[in-house]
């Protein structure tokens, strides 16, 4: 491993972008964690007509034209117009924003889990009621999974590689890890990775047939003793990666460096904890080895826990296994009960958390945190902690088997 | 340099034969897998072909999973993986689950279950919508679903990169392997026949009437259909340290993206060029060493006449002559597996030097000037295969299979 | 029905795809060279014209139109045919 970290290509981020329930800078989103605001409430977009108000993590107001301008939207859907808001506000932070500027094409590796379920299911809708002759072209076009991705590639010019990766709530990390591969690999110079989700009354109607959700008017909170479920979210959030040498010689500004990531998963797909924490932790001890580092040189965990009864416990074993000593030293915490379980956009928020910590050595707390769980052998807190953060690692684990790891160090510390 | 990654499994359900000899026998044969569609009423549809797979039975070939209780794009993935692994030889039990990984394409990923839902919601039977849906439908399952079935825990990609997330998945199995990230990957793509992808094919008026008829004058468009491919990737040391004589080598691949428009090609052929190109740059190849390529080749009038010009960009003045054949004349277009399958044609036709044709032509288009390889298999040497897909949003992929020499 | 509000609802149509004040549009834009449709969007304007006139018009007549006013022509011209008492042979 060691060899082959010596003559690889190293790969930073470059730039950011984001649209979530709390902001859409970097700084304003960093500044709602560290204060415990929660961008939930009830949610128009995610509550099925004639149902109980579900609780959610929306883009409060999301108003497209804000980044848009006058350029015609209707063929983009939600997803997309989350996914291309996010990847255009990266490329302005890059300079990149005109197709003119770059010097090498720029690319996308899109994490979604359902690309826009509202969009596939009412164009099936129409079809039922309407007859099939009626139902929507531009609809269809954007019933692919990868349609965020590909809309997001036409609205920015985007001609580098273009690829999606599914995954649940793991999907932002793959995506990442993915598009870090593909660069140390020489396959692309710049892609922007991370993801995008919207809600939808299908996506609350189903998940909260599925007994997944906290219950109406309790907030979730990740890793508490009375923890009873998880609050969906949305958004998007990317960050621009680039190879070491390439981003030195444009004079691009390094919020970190991608050093080590990984995937594994649970055969049992979720039904056994013991399966799962293992699963999780071998993504963690994988990525390690991927970084050429260990659990003592790791300042902070940003976790995936969502508030989910079963996940939670299962990624605090696996963390616990994989971080050994460490596990109980290393300050750790959760941002999904502000932002609700985004899926594809998760890990992209995950991070841009853990950018902020890098840069700011702090670590938001877990609001609403009173009691954890006992016996959850991990360093949490509900108030913003310092942090000695050089490393740090991003960790999400999906409700049928994925687990994900993604670390991080700050690109001075290389 | 880098490790050699080859094949060592091939496992394929299609709608003209399942398992890889099957499959294979009856491509070569040309026989038509297209049908009259049973699965949902087309009445009101003004087409009504699709390439169903009529006697799938899940049955069969699961083991460990229950097929009532996942999607039929997991039941075919899931059986194709089956398949796969017995095809080389390997026994899961055997494998360290940890290092044995999966890389799954798709378009739809389990579209009935949102069928089912939009049933429900649409007869305003809210009490009876959506229970069991999110266990059922995220399209990760189909990868969640074919490393449960064989007991696999180490990577899980799925790449829902629509009709060329085959290739996408190739490429993904190929540098994790290529990466340390699995000692043995299984890379595949699947999909199921859908009311969803039926009705929007026919209102875009891309459905023909009757048959399949890729780079014809006469083509009247694609026809929908299903299936799963599955192909076992290992590192050539693997493959030789157990044994085995590997059925090809993945050679490249390369990826590109229009950024033109979400369901038309680029009016060049721009981006399929590119990722020609790419895959070829990595295998160390020029484009006079292509001996075959597996065409995209749906039967649309624009894309045959479009992929027609982005091999020329490639080849040349060689183009006409480069046998270029669309299995999808058979099949119809399976999706998300089209790509998968076309990748196990490629693997075969470098294994066994025989290419499947392009049945159903009878007129040449002076707008594809290419060998499809009219009506009936051909016996040639097949050093190299390439293997081309294009997709909504943009997406190309094209992957490169080689004769394996020691 | 009259032409007026076959035009009004005919530029509704038109503005939902292509997020244009309908006020905009003029009767003679082209589709295609003024508005910039293209043929996904001219597609999607089509099924909708003709559901919510009720038109069941065949696939080819809708793709020659070009501008509003050959559309609100053709949606007069259909509206009128389907208002024909059928003839005794189609019944049969």
């Amino acid at each position: 491993m060691a060899a082959l970290n010596a003559s690889r290509r190293r790969v930073v981020v470059t730039a950011r972008g984001l649209v979530s329930p709390l902001g859409d800078t970097p700084g304003a989103f960093a500044a709602a964690l560290e204060e415990g605001r929660s961008g939930l409430g009830p949610s128009a977009l995610a509550t099925w007509n004639g149902c109980a108000a579900v609780v959610a993590g929306e883009v409060w107001g999301f108003a497209p034209e804000t980044y848009f301008g006058d350029r015609n939207v209707r063929p983009l859907d939600r997803t997309s117009r989350l996914a291309a808001a996010a990847a255009g506000l990266a490329l302005a932070e890059a300079g990149l924003a005109q197709v003119e500027s770059r010097t090498q094409p720029v690319g996308l590796v899109l994490g979604t889990q359902f690309g826009s379920l509202k969009t596939i299911a009412e164009f099936d809708r129409r079809g039922l009621t309407a007859g099939p002759n009626y139902v929507k072209p531009l609809d269809f076009a954007n019933s692919v999974i990868n349609a965020p991705a590909g809309q997001t590639a036409i609205w920015h010019g985007l001609v580098g590689l273009n690829s999606t990766m599914a995954g649940g709530a793991t999907a932002g990390l793959a995506a990442i890890g993915h598009a870090t591969d593909l660069i140390r690999g020489g396959h692309a110079e710049a892609l922007l990775a991370g993801g995008a989700e919207e809600l939808s009354p299908e996506a609350g109607l189903t998940y909260g047939r599925a007994g997944l959700l906290a219950a109406a008017g309790s907030s979730p909170v990740p890793f508490g003793a009375g923890r009873r479920g998880f609050a969906l979210g949305e958004g998007a959030a990317l960050v621009l990666l680039e190879e070491l040498e390439g981003a030195r010689a444009r004079g691009a500004s390094l919020f970190g460096e991608v050093v080590g990531h990984a995937s594994a998963f649970d055969p049992s797909m979720g039904q056994d904890p013991w399966s799962a924490a293992s699963a999780l932790g071998r993504a963690v001890r994988a990525a390690f080895a991927d970084a050429g580092l260990g659990p003592g040189d790791l300042g902070a965990v940003v976790t995936g826990g969502s508030g989910s009864l079963e996940l939670d416990l299962a990624e605090a074993l696996g963390l616990a296994s994989s971080l050994e000593e460490a596990a109980e030293a290393v300050p750790a915490t959760a941002i999904k009960g502000a932002l609700g379980e985004a899926f594809g956009a998760s890990g992209g928020f995950q991070a841009l958390a853990l950018l902020e910590i890098l840069s700011s050595g702090r670590l938001p707390g877990i609001g609403g945190l009173g009691e954890p769980e006992p016996g959850l052998a991990l360093s949490l807190s509900n108030r913003p902690r310092a942090v000695n953060a050089r490393t740090v690692l991003a960790t999400a684990l999906g409700l049928d088997g994925h687990a994900a790891a993604l670390i991080l160090t700050r690109s001075d510390a290389a | 340099m880098s490790r050699r990654i080859v094949v060592t499994g091939i496992g394929m359900v299609t709608s003209v034969g399942i398992g890889r000899r099957a499959a294979w026998q009856a491509l070569l044969a040309g026989r038509r897998g297209t049908s009259t569609v049973e699965s949902f009423d087309t009445s009101r549809h003004p087409v009504h072909q699709g390439g169903e797979i009529k006697g799938f039975r899940p049955d069969d070939h699961l083991k460990r999973l229950v097929p009532a209780q996942i999607g039929r794009a997991s039941q075919l993935g899931a059986a194709a993986a089956r398949l796969a692994l017995s095809d080389a030889g390997l026994d899961p039990e055997a494998l360290d689950p940890a290092r044995a990984g999966v890389a799954m394409g798709t378009t739809s990923g389990e579209p009935q279950e949102v069928e089912r839902l939009d049933d429900a919601l649409v007869a305003e039977d809210l009490a009876q919508a959506g229970h069991g849906f999110v266990r059922r439908y995220p399209c990760h399952l189909i990868a969640a679903h074919v490393a449960a079935e064989v007991g696999f825990a180490g990577v899980n990609a799925m790449i829902p990169t629509a009709c060329a997330a085959g290739n996408y998945a190739l490429a993904y199995a190929y540098d994790a392997l290529v990466n340390d990230r699995a000692e043995l990957m299984l890379a595949g793509g699947a999909d199921c026949f859908s009311r969803i992808t039926y009705t929007g094919f026919a209102r875009l008026g891309a459905i023909a009437p009757d048959v399949c008829r890729p780079f014809d004058k006469n083509r009247q468009g694609m026809i929908p259909g299903e299936g799963a491919a599955v192909l076992v990737l290992e590192p050539l040391d693997r493959a030789l340290a157990r044994g085995v004589e590997p059925i090809a080598e993945v050679a490249g691949y390369g990826l590109s993206c229009d950024a033109h428009h979400m369901t038309a090609a680029h009016p060049e052929g721009e981006g399929a060029a590119r990722a020609m190109e790419r895959a070829l740059r990595m295998a160390g190849l020029a484009p006079e060493d292509v001996s075959y390529v597996s065409a995209h080749g749906t039967g649309t009038p624009t894309n045959d006449r479009l992929e027609s010009i982005a091999v020329k960009r490639v080849f040349g003045e060689r183009s006409p002559r480069v046998p270029m054949s669309s299995i999808k004349s058979m099949l119809g277009h399976t999706m998300g597996a089209a790509s998968a399958i076309e990748a196990a044609v490629c693997a075969l036709a470098v294994a066994e030097d025989r290419v499947p044709p392009t049945i159903h032509f009878e007129e040449p288009d002076p707008e594809c000037d290419v060998d499809c390889v009219p009506n009936e298999a051909r016996e040639m040497p097949v050093a190299v295969a390439m293997n081309n897909a294009y997709a909504f949003g943009g997406n190309n992929a094209s992957t490169v299979m080689i004769k394996w020499r020691p | 029905m009259e032409v007026e509000s076959i035009r009004t609802k005919i530029k509704e149509i038109i503005a939902n795809v292509t997020n244009l004040d309908p006020a905009k549009i003029g009767d003679t834009d082209s589709y295609i060279d003024d508005l910039n449709l293209d043929s996904l969007s001219l597609l999607e304007i089509g099924v909708d014209v003709d559901y919510a006139f009720k038109l069941n018009l065949p696939e080819e007549r809708m793709r020659s139109l070009s501008n509003v006013e050959e559309t609100v022509a053709l949606v007069l011209e259909r509206l009128s045919e389907l208002a024909q008492p059928q003839p005794e042979a189609a019944l049969a």
